[in-house]
């Protein structure tokens, strides 16, 4: 069947009734959040100390399971930004992020995310997140799920402390967020 | 051994010469070169040119990520979509059952079916748990489903999830051979005016007017009318068989979803049904058993508050509450059932292999009997209370690759007491395109009040005089305790290319306590007079039996406007001899394949054979012989606007008349023909 429900979420006797209504099309939540990060390779400008040459790629770091990582393959394969490629990285530990351009961290990691954002705040990482109160806790963009939707916050003083400016074609469908910088 | 199914459809198809012209038709999509516009893109790489304006507006699958994977769940799960409702033209929810892989649909009259899954089919499919909404609709007085009082708007149905086996660590009792969650769309989702009717040879007439609207900002409605008209069918005797059925139905649904994450919803229906069910009239004066035209009528109502609070992907908090009111009166008396449902439900992760989710319910049902002389209770008013609580933990072993999910409920039921249904399950997934797994669980079903405190009178004859009359009788037994069983399952789904996809379950089921009725000596009574020989039973739990058996599917995207499915299952029952004289048997053998293929001008061809092996069903003379038979199903659809659909079909098309079940209410067998439906949708 095309349609299978993860068990996990299966739950209980409601079964995600009452839920937003599935889609028409066929995309998944995580198809359309590996589509957004694509577009932030576009729609965010980095200091130009955050790459090492012109050809450097631009590295997109996965921190934590997420079921991320499968989408953003197919999205980003034989993409790239201008004359540099894009690579994808799984993350364990906070060690060697500091070589990503953005950085999401699965909601999995909710516990550890103030941790994690401790250590990026002040590199011109973009932190990407899927947890309510990512944004507001120092994280720069997060995806948050309306009716059925994924919408955008910013939280434009952490992107500012991180270096990182962000198109106003980008704020324009996003909320702003106020929060700590961190 | 039987032949296998492929050979009778061939001998079934080869037997018509129009069928061959049908087989044409259904494989022509090979030859044509169809174009279809309206399809979502395939592949994410198709989707990289959405800008971020279109990407905020793009509904994602699910807040749930229901559909993140097909090879993600640890249970032989299938679903039936909206859209396999629209293209087949099914006008009732058990019809929908029908596609189904192993499931065992089976109409006994115009307005009645039997529907179980791997094994033991009913009148009263006792198996079987089934949720409209998140709101239970199995009687717990007869323990199975009024399928003709059961109906909602076809248009408004989001989906039909079907898992086959036990589902009890998550639903409770009752959920042994399967759970059923019938779902509709949100307010949101069906706003706007829709006219929809259906006229049809076997007269499924329908009627329905549907409209959603939004009251403030986020906060949405929608209410409805529905009416149905079916006309009697024919016994294989060529008399009328007195089961015409009409049902009016109206309700409503409001969504509130403001921006936090929260949703609020709030639903009733409000349901009165006229269904004609022959019934037999017990007499210990003659003529002693009298078949009578009789009807079942039923008048319902519910309503129902959901809050949904959704903290993040893996985390959420749900909390439900309904009352539902069923009052029905048939030959057998009347049944005023009052329940009161309280649940909550929460998920959320421990940590980051952790998903955990527990939840805990109260249910207070009344229910008032009023007897007839061939069905008394004691007591007639009843008060079932059921607590239960449940845990389940989804641990990953090893990311993306394997899982293992233990969980437990717990329930106490005032008429039996506490019942434990765990299950443990383990899901591996080798590579992305495929995943095993298997899983042990415990499920229960609690004795239907008929069993524990009814008596029933089931026919009455004449001896030779100056013998006594003689009256057949059947007791329930208040010491009975729920039926177990206990299930081992172990599944495997791959898809070898992105368009093709196999599912395979093969499952071993131990039954034990299974309540069957014991025969007693024939005694004579003097009391309650007149003198009578009593040929009587009693409802115990002294049945037992394994069934086991696999069920194969397989989805075939041949074009992106064709598509193929195909089932087949197997089943094999080994019951003690005391229990198969009184339990019917499920086809061993079934085999689907549909096929919906989009056609240029807006057009949509449809169909599906179904081949069903012989099978034993329960009436009143013990069990009837079905023999196997096939059923073809075909209809087009044409779209030629967007607010209009207009569809054609034809359905039974394989045999003029065939019989697929037997009723428990009378030794006649009503035929099921072949028939002609169309229907017109309107939407604004």
């Amino acid at each position: 069947m095309a349609l299978v429900l993860r068990w996990s979420f299966c739950l209980g006797l409601w079964c995600g009734v009452g839920l937003s209504g599935r889609a028409e099309g066929n995309l998944s939540e995580y198809q359309v959040k590996a589509l957004f990060l694509l577009n932030f390779t576009k729609y965010v400008d980095w200091p130009p100390t955050a790459f090492v040459g012109s050809n450097t790629p631009v590295i997109i770091g996965l921190y934590g399971e997420t079921k991320l990582g499968g989408a953003l393959k197919n999205v980003v394969a034989g993409k790239s930004v201008g004359s540099r490629t894009i690579v994808i990285r799984q993350f364990e530990s906070t060690d060697d992020v500091s070589q990503c351009h953005i950085l999401f961290i699965s909601d999995s990691e909710a516990s550890r995310t103030r941790g994690i954002l401790d250590k990026t705040s002040a590199l011109p990482i973009l932190t990407v997140g899927e947890d309510p109160v990512f944004a507001q806790s120092g994280g720069i963009i997060n995806f948050m799920l309306k009716n059925g939707n994924v919408r955008l916050e910013v939280n434009l003083a952490a992107a500012k402390k991180a270096g990182l400016t962000i198109s106003s074609r980008l704020l324009a469908v996003a909320d702003t967020v106020k929060g700590k910088a961190n | 051994m039987q032949p296998p199914p492929f050979l009778y459809i061939i001998a079934a198809v080869k037997s018509h010469l129009w069928c061959d012209a049908l087989l044409v038709l259904l494989l022509m999509p090979v030859l044509v070169d169809a174009t279809d516009t309206n399809l979502p893109p395939k592949a994410s790489n198709d989707l990289e040119e959405l800008t971020l304006e279109q990407l905020v507006n793009v509904k994602v699958t699910s807040v749930a990520k229901e559909q993140t994977d097909l090879f993600s769940s640890p249970a032989a799960i299938s679903v039936v979509t909206a859209d396999d409702i629209r293209r087949l033209g099914i006008t009732s929810l058990p019809e929908a059952l029908r596609l189904v892989p192993g499931m065992d649909v089976a109409q006994i009259n115009a307005n009645d079916w039997a529907v179980s899954a791997r094994g033991f089919n009913a009148e009263f499919g006792n198996k079987l748990l089934v949720l409209i909404d998140g709101r239970t609709v199995y009687s717990p007085s007869s323990a199975g489903v009024f399928w003709n009082s059961q109906d909602v708007v076809m248009e408004d149905l989001d989906r039909i999830e079907v898992i086959r086996g036990p589902g009890a660590t998550l639903w409770g009792a009752n959920a042994v051979d399967g759970v059923i969650n019938i779902i509709s769309k949100t307010a949101k989702e069906t706003q706007g005016l829709l006219l929809s009717s259906s006229i049809g040879s076997l007269a499924q007439d329908s009627a329905t007017v549907r409209y959603g609207g939004e009251l403030a900002s986020n906060f949405y409605y929608r209410v409805y009318a529905k009416r149905i008209d079916v006309s009697e069918s024919m016994e294989s005797t060529g008399t009328a068989a007195g089961d015409a059925w009409n049902a009016s139905q109206g309700g409503f649904r409001m969504d509130w979803e403001p921006p936090s994450q929260n949703v609020l919803t709030l639903q009733g229906d409000y349901y009165y049904s006229e269904a004609g069910k022959p019934t037999d009239r017990v007499s210990l004066t003659p003529p002693g058993t009298t078949l009578i035209d009789d009807h079942e009528y039923n008048e319902s109502g519910n309503i129902l508050v959901r809050w949904t609070r959704i903290f993040s992907d893996s985390s959420q908090l749900t909390l439900q509450t309904y009352y539902d009111h069923v009052q029905q009166e048939d030959g057998f008396g009347i049944e005023i059932l009052n329940t009161y449902d309280i649940d909550l439900q929460d998920r959320f992760a421990l940590g980051s292999r952790n998903d955990f989710v527990w939840g805990t319910g109260y249910r207070y049902q009344a229910v008032e009997n009023t007897p007839s002389y061939e069905l008394t209770w004691t007591p007639e008013i009843e008060y079932i209370r059921l607590f239960s609580v449940f845990g389940q933990d989804d641990f990953t072993v090893m990311r993306d690759r394997l899982h293992l999910i233990l969980g437990s409920k717990f329930e106490d039921d005032s008429l039996v007491g506490w019942e434990i249904e765990p299950n443990g399950r383990l899901l591996w997934t080798p590579a992305e395109n495929q995943s095993v797994w298997a899983a042990v669980s415990r499920a229960s079903r609690t004795p239907a009040l008929v069993e524990l405190n009814g008596h029933l009178n089931v026919a009455a004859f004449p001896t030779a005089p100056p013998g006594p009359p003689a009256l057949v009788s059947v007791f329930g037994d208040p010491d009975n305790v729920p039926e177990k069983l206990t299930a081992y399952e172990l599944g495997y789904r791959v898809a070898p290319a992105k368009n093709l996809s196999f599912d395979v379950t093969g499952f071993y089921n131990v039954y034990d306590d299974l309540i069957i009725q014991a025969p007693n000596p024939t005694v004579f009574v003097t009391s309650p007079p007149p003198p009578h020989l009593l040929i009587s039973s009693t409802w115990l739990n002294a049945g037992a039996g394994d069934t086991y058996g696999i069920e194969l599917s397989s989805q075939w995207r041949v074009l992106d406007s064709w598509r193929l499915t195909a089932s087949y299952s197997w089943l094999g029952t080994r019951l003690t001899a005391e229990t198969s004289s009184y339990v019917g048997r499920s086809p061993s053998q079934q085999f689907q394949i549909r096929s919906y293929l989009d056609l240029p001008y807006h057009l949509e061809l449809n169909g599906a054979i179904y081949f069903i092996d012989r099978s034993l069903s329960p009436s009143p003379t013990g069990l009837d012989e079905i023999p196997a038979y096939a059923r073809v199903d075909l209809g087009l659809t044409w779209s030629p606007r967007k607010w209009l659909e207009v569809g054609l079909w034809g359905q039974n098309l394989q045999q003029s008349m065939h019989v697929e079940f037997s009723s428990q209410q009378t030794p006649a067998l009503t035929e099921i023909p072949r028939s002609v439906l169309a229907k017109v949708t309107v939407r604004f």
